[in-house]
């Protein structure tokens, strides 16, 4: 489904992303974990399209994707959230969900049609707001939104797309334990063939909905494996989790 | 988002029939300030479209305006074409233009894409104040209305062209708030409130930009088709940059992002300039302090300070800012 | 076309260099340091020369003009900025722009009701009234002394910005404003100190403009634009920047117009559209931006 081919990246003599590989089934659920200033976010901002690689190659569907922008690769089927909100701030959580479902269903430029009147966007609408537990406030203006149910909304406008791969960037980034149990639910509710790769700081999220995990340190996989080879890795253990728990 | 509210469609309609009644009741003079009202107006409206809806604050409105009005005249005296088709090819040359610049400011935002629009209506400017062919500084005359008398329409009278141009306000504020309702505008408030999270869900907001400043250009060619067949003699002057300085100045007096409010802006506009004339030469003075003292206090503008006033009745303060916790 | 030809136009492309480098210093560092656009830059100069003239008439010396004119104009500057620029710091580019733009509308009129809607002469001092002999061209000294102003103006901001404290300040805080900020540099007072000598050398350009061109109340809306050219092409913020930018249009509007008459003033804003596309950071940027 996503393929990325010995991805590196350099800004002058600094090594961001080297020599990155790693291969997403259909339906996997992939999280990359890695120590602050490992390379994940960077490693996103390729993935998208936001920064080009040095070298290397990303494929969708077995098709390169190098060549297109970030819209293009949108319309292919990628999706990703943020780890710091990037919403419409000037409008409502249900405007905000509109224009991101008329995005995704190839709705967004009629000049004839009202996306927001859209019998197939207001579904989609309604079923995200569902999903990410925001169909309460729907009519709220955003600004106005808790950090929380921001931070859901940024979820879901990346899920109202109906991407093939969604992106995650640290979901729970700054959100308290009710909030991350009811990611967990989110992510255990999401459909079974949607291919989802996810950056995250929580282990137990981690452990509890991946397929597999991408371990990264100073822009390198250092380990890949499903969660419990990823526990008994003594090598995982000893230059990160034990750090991890150190800190946390 | 854009919302046609009944209190615009009201405030739209009896402007325009106050005009209307200001143009039969009043004499010559009466007639000239509608359809010098008329013009601005649109030209404010067509400004509002994206500066207010799509974030692109451009001076090169003026330029689009005057570029339809020469190429009316162009294919309307110097290839002898009738005046419709020359005046639909005076529209499409306006939008092209929009779009072309739209394009290649493609990437440039704020300040950068205000200078860019200078540099391009500047550029226009240039070209037709130096082209001897068409006049150059001295301008060009000879040009000619619509011949509507088929439909018994005789578009010579003052009080008919001065309708006509009602007509034509009424005509684009549709077309501005109809575009504006459509996938096409909410996409376009999208890429002014996060341009960078529109391209993430995947929308070509190059491509988008390019064509809202096409359409927002498109109609300041119609507001300069009405002005060629108005005083019918055309100028540079029309395309030079502090003509869309005066635009933009009509779109925050009457409130940026509300469609109605350029409009009421431009009513004001002219009205003011007319009345402060009759007493002193120092006109731009007032208009400036005015400028400045809306800008100071809040940016809003005539209507939109109206509008904020009317929603805090209706909805009391902190009713929506206290958010229930998930 | 003789030796003398491209020797005479040469010294007018270098004379109005200096006249856009005197007014595009100042609001490129203004740009730089705040990013803020000052529309009103070009009403200042327009007003450098209208007081100039009245100093001159008063004083019966056009010396004393050129000193006391650009302070005046930096007194003006200084109440701008603590009724409105100071107010609009921040405060985006839509508004900047408008209140500058009302600002011009008002110093326009306020110079029609000081000085009349009649352009005004002011004749160069008696010692510089006379032409030098250049290569065997014969130049007027007066136009001569414009280019050393602005040769010298230019010297001396150089080693400011290069040598002095104020100077690192000013890069430091064009380069990275929070990092400065961060360090204990007073960014808000830095940025009134060069709005203050961007305001008295606009003021100074008028003054010395005013015996070449005349004043007009004109004249500050059709200098703006070239200025502003010159601070993009240049790149924001920086000397350099404005040094090169300066003398590029300078050099193409004047040998434009000779040499191609009618595409010149399409040429300068065929390089802008240039550079705002393929390189909006200018030609010669300041490090951060």
């Amino acid at each position: 489904m996503l393929e990325v081919r010995k991805l590196c990246k350099s800004f002058g003599g600094l090594q961001v992303t080297r020599n990155v590989s790693f291969v997403l089934e259909p339906g996997e659920r992939r999280v990359i974990l890695g120590p602050n200033g490992a390379g994940k976010t960077t490693l996103f901002n390729q993935l998208v399209g936001t920064l080009t690689p040095s070298s290397g190659d990303i494929l969708v569907q077995g098709r390169s994707v190098m060549g297109l922008s970030v819209s293009a690769r949108a319309r292919e089927g990628l999706s990703r959230s943020y780890q710091k909100n990037n919403l419409f701030e000037d409008l409502s959580v249900r405007e905000n969900l509109m224009l991101a479902a008329a995005a995704g269903q190839g709705k967004a430029r009629s000049i004839w049609r009202d996306s927001f009147r859209d019998a197939e966007v207001r579904e989609t609408v309604r079923e995200v707001a569902q999903q990410v537990a925001l169909t309460d406030m729907l009519d709220m203006p955003v600004r106005s939104a808790s950090y929380g149910s921001r931070r859901q909304l940024e979820v879901g406008l990346a899920l109202a797309t109906r991407p093939r791969i969604l992106l995650m960037d640290e979901p729970t980034s700054g959100v308290g334990p009710t909030m991350i149990e009811s990611f967990h639910r989110l992510l255990h509710s999401l459909p079974r063939e949607l291919t989802v790769l996810i950056i995250e700081h929580d282990m137990d999220l981690a452990f509890d909905v991946a397929d597999r995990i991408t371990v990264l340190n100073f822009g390198e996989v250092v380990f890949e494996g499903t969660p419990d080879e990823t526990r008994g890795n003594k090598v995982v253990r000893d230059i990160y989790l034990g750090d991890w728990q150190a800190n946390a | 988002m854009f919302r046609q509210s009944p209190a615009r469609t009201l405030v739209l309609l009896a402007t325009l029939a106050g005009l209307a009644v200001y143009a039969s009741a009043g004499g010559y003079f009466a007639r000239e300030i509608v359809v010098e009202i008329a013009i601005l107006a649109i030209l404010a409206i067509s400004l509002d479209v994206v500066a207010g809806f799509g974030g692109m604050v451009s001076l090169a409105h003026g330029a689009m305006m005057g570029l339809s009005a020469y190429t009316y005249a162009i294919f309307s005296v110097k290839l002898g074409w009738p005046p419709l088709p020359s005046a639909l090819m005076g529209i499409g040359a306006s939008a092209l233009f929009g779009t072309a610049i739209g394009w290649i400011t493609g990437r440039t935002t704020g300040i950068f894409f205000i200078m860019a629009t200078l540099a391009f209506g500047q550029m226009a400017y240039t070209v037709f104040f130096k082209w001897r062919w068409l006049g150059g500084d001295d301008g060009l005359g000879g040009l000619s209305r619509f011949d509507l008398g088929w439909l018994g329409i005789k578009m010579g009278d003052s009080l008919t062209f001065a309708f006509f141009a009602l007509v034509m306000v009424l005509a684009v504020y549709a077309a501005a708030a109809w575009v504006l309702r459509t996938a096409f505008g909410r996409t376009l408030t999208g890429i002014h409130t996060n341009e960078d999270r529109m391209r993430a869900l995947g929308v070509s907001t190059v491509v988008h930009r390019a064509q809202a400043l096409g359409f927002s250009a498109m109609l300041a060619g119609v507001a300069g088709i009405i002005a060629a067949q108005h005083i019918l003699y055309i100028s540079p002057e029309m395309l030079v940059w502090t003509v869309s300085g005066e635009v933009l100045i009509v779109v925050i007096l009457g409130g940026l992002g509300t469609l109605i409010g350029p409009l009421l802006g431009a009513v004001i506009f002219v009205l003011l300039k007319h009345e402060i004339s009759a007493y002193t030469n120092h006109w731009h003075i007032v208009i400036g302090i005015l400028l400045i003292a809306t800008v100071l206090s809040g940016g809003r503008g005539i209507y939109g300070q109206v509008e904020h006033w009317l929603t805090r009745r209706t909805q009391p303060a902190g009713k929506t800012a206290e958010a229930p916790d998930a | 076309m003789d030796a003398s030809f491209w020797i005479l136009q040469f010294l007018n492309a270098a004379q109005f260099s200096m006249l856009l480098f005197l007014l595009s210093i100042g609001l490129t560092v203004i740009f730089g340091l705040l990013h803020f656009i000052n529309l009103a830059h070009g009403a200042l100069y327009m007003l450098g020369a209208y007081i100039g003239i009245s100093v001159a008439a008063a004083t019966g010396s056009f010396w004393a003009a050129l000193i006391l004119a650009p302070l005046a104009v930096m007194l003006i500057g200084a109440v701008l900025y603590f009724t409105l620029i100071d107010r609009l710091r921040g405060a985006g580019p839509m508004n900047q722009v408008l209140v500058t733009f009302g600002l011009i509308f008002v110093f326009l009129d306020l110079v029609r009701m000081g000085w009349g809607d009649v352009a005004l002469g002011l004749s160069a001092p008696p010692s510089l009234a006379v032409t030098s002999d250049i290569l065997g061209v014969k130049y007027p000294s007066y136009r001569l002394f414009i280019i050393a102003l602005g040769l010298a103006i230019m010297a001396g901001l150089w080693i400011t910005l290069a040598r002095t404290q104020i100077g690192a300040m000013i890069r430091a805080s064009v380069e990275n404003g929070p990092m400065a900020s961060a360090m204990g540099i007073n960014v808000g007072r830095l940025f009134f100190i060069v709005f203050c000598v961007g305001c008295v050398l606009a003021g100074l350009a008028g003054v010395a403009a005013a015996p070449v061109t005349s004043a007009t109340t004109g004249m500050g809306i059709s200098i703006l634009i070239p200025t502003l050219i010159v601070v993009v092409i240049g790149g924001l913020g920086s000397l350099q920047g404005a040094i090169a930018g300066s003398i590029i249009v300078g050099f193409i509007e004047t040998f434009g117009a000779v040499l191609l008459p009618g595409f010149a003033a399409v040429l300068t804003y065929i390089l802008l559209a240039a550079i705002l596309v393929l390189r909006p950071q200018g030609l010669l940027p300041a490090r951060g931006h």
